[in-house]
């Protein structure tokens, strides 16, 4: 059997539009990755190694990478719930509440943080009140949840939401004929038909968090080894003109962030294979 | 399960759909709603559903009270429109829907409910599509398996919201049969809406005929059909011919012809109108004695298929008429357009003019009846 590259199709453009399309991505996206492969290259195999496995270095891996998960989790589920109030219920200010949701994309991340910073400070508004029952979160791994939460917001809603918005009423109501309490038709019926949207939003958040920088250094008190972000150490590095450090570094967390979306996406895939909507 | 509609009224906002409905429908009868589209039709079927609240009135199922019920405790089966499968899941998870989602108590297990589920897929004959998603199915085969599902939980009523509207002329019809077929096997109490009169009078065992949330006329389909309640009625189910015309002291004059209208004995003057079924006209070539034809000239022919379709010119006032006969009688005297002919009403129905009325368009569709 031959191989073909291009299926004949009466949509015009293919060759042009593809052109375009590698162009545009090795412009935007291959070429200033690849050069951050490239200057790790200046390294050894040993000295990139021992880079990028130092204790501080292992611990602000396991920090972003977790804080991103637990912060694009609680996303999922508040997200879904919002999601659906926006769809579902008609009540007096729900265009201002719909437009809010938007608020954390447009705020500038830096100005997120230092809000974000001063009202759980320990003598902040919420921070004081926490305090009291002995739970401190500025400057904790838990402040860089908070942060990771605050500007992953949108996400999920926003896939959610049009998905929601397409599931027709009358199948619920089938449901309810056929005897399904709410809880039922909410299990085996609303949350199948926006399970692959709730997964793309949970993929988009936890790639916003594991690159989120700016909100998170305000708030995290960026103590080595407790409360340090992968992305400001290679901050740090850079200032200290460490640069194959820091591009060593960058390099681990790109092929770790694309081998986890890499496997969210084929989760997607055979998700919509099993169930072939 | 017999059901009893008492004084049933529904608004939303200022719109009237339910205006005083009452209605008996018997055990295990099969009753289409009918009527235009806004006509709360599918208001009243949801409401017996329990999908919709009424603002008042009572619904009683077998004697009982059922108004309050939620519409998971009422044991009614319903099939919409646009068949509401759930696209995720296979057909056989579709069926066995209603089964799984039982109280722990009542729920059957695993062997008893795929048995069900085969034997519901062999009665609308799709067997071989247990395995397929509601997306790889035709129209025809989505409503079967969303009746499937709703007879799963063994219904007492099976509510039909125009099942077969979203399907091409010739699916329609078989289904439709199938229906009444499937409907002879079970002797389920059901209830249907439609907008198609064809389709009420071919399967349904009485027929109620709805026009601005009121019910006009219930009955057999040939009672519906040869003895209209009203004008409504009579516009609504085939094909008529209208015939202006004033009553007066027990007699209506139509143009040239002039008809015995005893039950109009104190009118005066008053505008009437006559209705003539297509089929219930005789074409004279000269005119007879006594003011009983009207005359007109033939101004197309149409053969369609069995019957002969002929429009006329009406002398007296250039409105159309529609004639049809067998092409039989055609063929003993075959008119041609341009033709003198006198029009000889076999039987009409006479109804006086009453503004208080809105008389709803003539509804030449073409269908055929």
């Amino acid at each position: 059997m031959q191989f073909r590259l291009k299926q004949r199709s009466v949509l015009p453009g293919f060759n042009l539009a593809l052109g375009y399309t590698l162009l545009y991505m090795s412009l935007i996206v291959l070429i200033p990755l690849s050069a951050a492969f490239i200057k790790t290259a200046d390294l050894t195999w040993t000295e990139f190694w021992a880079v990028v496995t130092t204790p501080r270095v292992l611990a602000s891996y396991r920090l972003t990478f977790g804080a991103s998960l637990i912060a694009a989790l609680i996303n999922v589920s508040a997200g879904l719930v919002i999601a659906w109030v926006l769809v579902r219920y008609s009540f007096p200010g729900k265009r201002l509440v719909d437009a809010m949701v938007d608020l954390p994309f447009a705020l500038p991340t830096a100005v997120a943080g230092i809000a974000l910073t001063a009202l759980y400070a320990s003598n902040g508004w919420i921070g004081s009140v926490l305090a009291l029952i002995g739970i401190k979160v500025a400057f904790t791994p838990l402040g860089v949840v908070v942060a990771l939460v605050f500007i992953s917001l949108p996400f999920v809603i926003r896939t959610v939401q049009p998905v929601l918005e397409d599931l027709e009423a009358e199948v619920e109501e089938a449901a309810a004929c056929l005897g399904a309490t709410r809880w039922q038709t909410f299990r085996w019926i609303i949350f199948p038909a926006v399970r692959p949207a709730l997964l793309t939003g949970f993929t988009l958040a936890f790639a916003r968090c594991i690159g989120e920088y700016g909100s998170v250094i305000f708030i995290a008190g960026n103590l080595p080894m407790v409360s340090e972000i992968t992305p400001l150490l290679i901050v740090t590095k850079l200032e200290q003109y460490d640069y194959r450090g820091a591009t060593a570094i960058a390099v681990v967390m790109l092929v770790i962030s694309f081998l986890l979306l890499l496997l969210i996406n084929l989760l997607q895939w055979w998700s919509r294979q099993r169930h072939a909507i | 399960m017999s059901i009893a509609i008492r004084a049933l009224i529904k608004r939303f906002g200022h719109f009237t759909a339910l205006a005083g409905i009452n209605l008996d429908i018997q055990t295990g009868e099969l009753v289409a709603l009918l009527g235009p589209s806004g006509c709360g039709k599918t208001t009243l079927l949801r409401i017996i559903a329990g999908l919709e609240n009424a603002d008042s009135g009572a619904i009683q199922f077998d004697g009982q009270e059922a108004g309050h019920r939620h519409v998971r405790d009422r044991n009614v089966g319903f099939v919409f429109q646009h068949y509401a499968l759930f696209q995720h899941m296979t057909v056989f998870e579709n069926i066995a829907f209603g089964l799984r989602v039982r109280p722990r108590a009542r729920r059957l297990g695993e062997i008893q409910i795929r048995a069900k589920v085969q034997e519901l897929l062999s009665l609308i004959q799709l067997e071989w599509l247990a395995g397929r998603y509601p997306s790889q199915l035709s129209g025809g085969q989505r409503q079967r398996i969303a009746l499937a599902r709703a007879l799963a939980v063994e219904p007492q009523v099976l509510l039909l919201d125009e099942p077969f509207g979203a399907l091409d002329t010739k699916v329609r019809k078989e289904l439709r049969r199938w229906l009444r077929r499937l409907h002879d096997e079970l002797h389920m109490t059901s209830v249907f809406v439609t907008h198609d009169q064809e389709e009420a009078l071919e399967v349904a065992d009485r027929i109620v005929v709805m026009n601005h949330g009121q019910i006009e006329q219930i009955g057999s389909p040939q009672e519906v059909y040869d003895t209209p309640a009203t004008p409504f009625v009579y516009q609504f189910l085939g094909h008529i011919n209208l015939f202006k015309g004033r009553a007066h002291a027990g007699w209506v004059r139509l143009g040239g012809l002039r008809v015995p209208a005893p039950e109009y004995q104190n009118a005066k003057h008053t505008p009437a109108m006559a209705y003539v079924r297509p089929h219930d006209i005789d074409l004279l070539r000269e005119p007879e004695d006594g003011d009983t034809t009207l005359a007109a000239t033939v101004s197309r022919v149409s053969i369609l298929g069995s019957l002969v379709r002929l429009e006329l010119l009406q002398q007296s006032d250039g409105e159309i008429a529609e004639v049809e006969m067998t092409r039989e009688r055609y063929a003993t005297d075959p008119l041609q357009p341009g033709d003198a002919v006198f029009v000889k009403p076999r039987q009409l129905r006479i109804f006086l003019r009453d503004d208080s009325i809105d008389y709803p368009p003539v509804y030449w569709n073409g269908g055929g009846i």
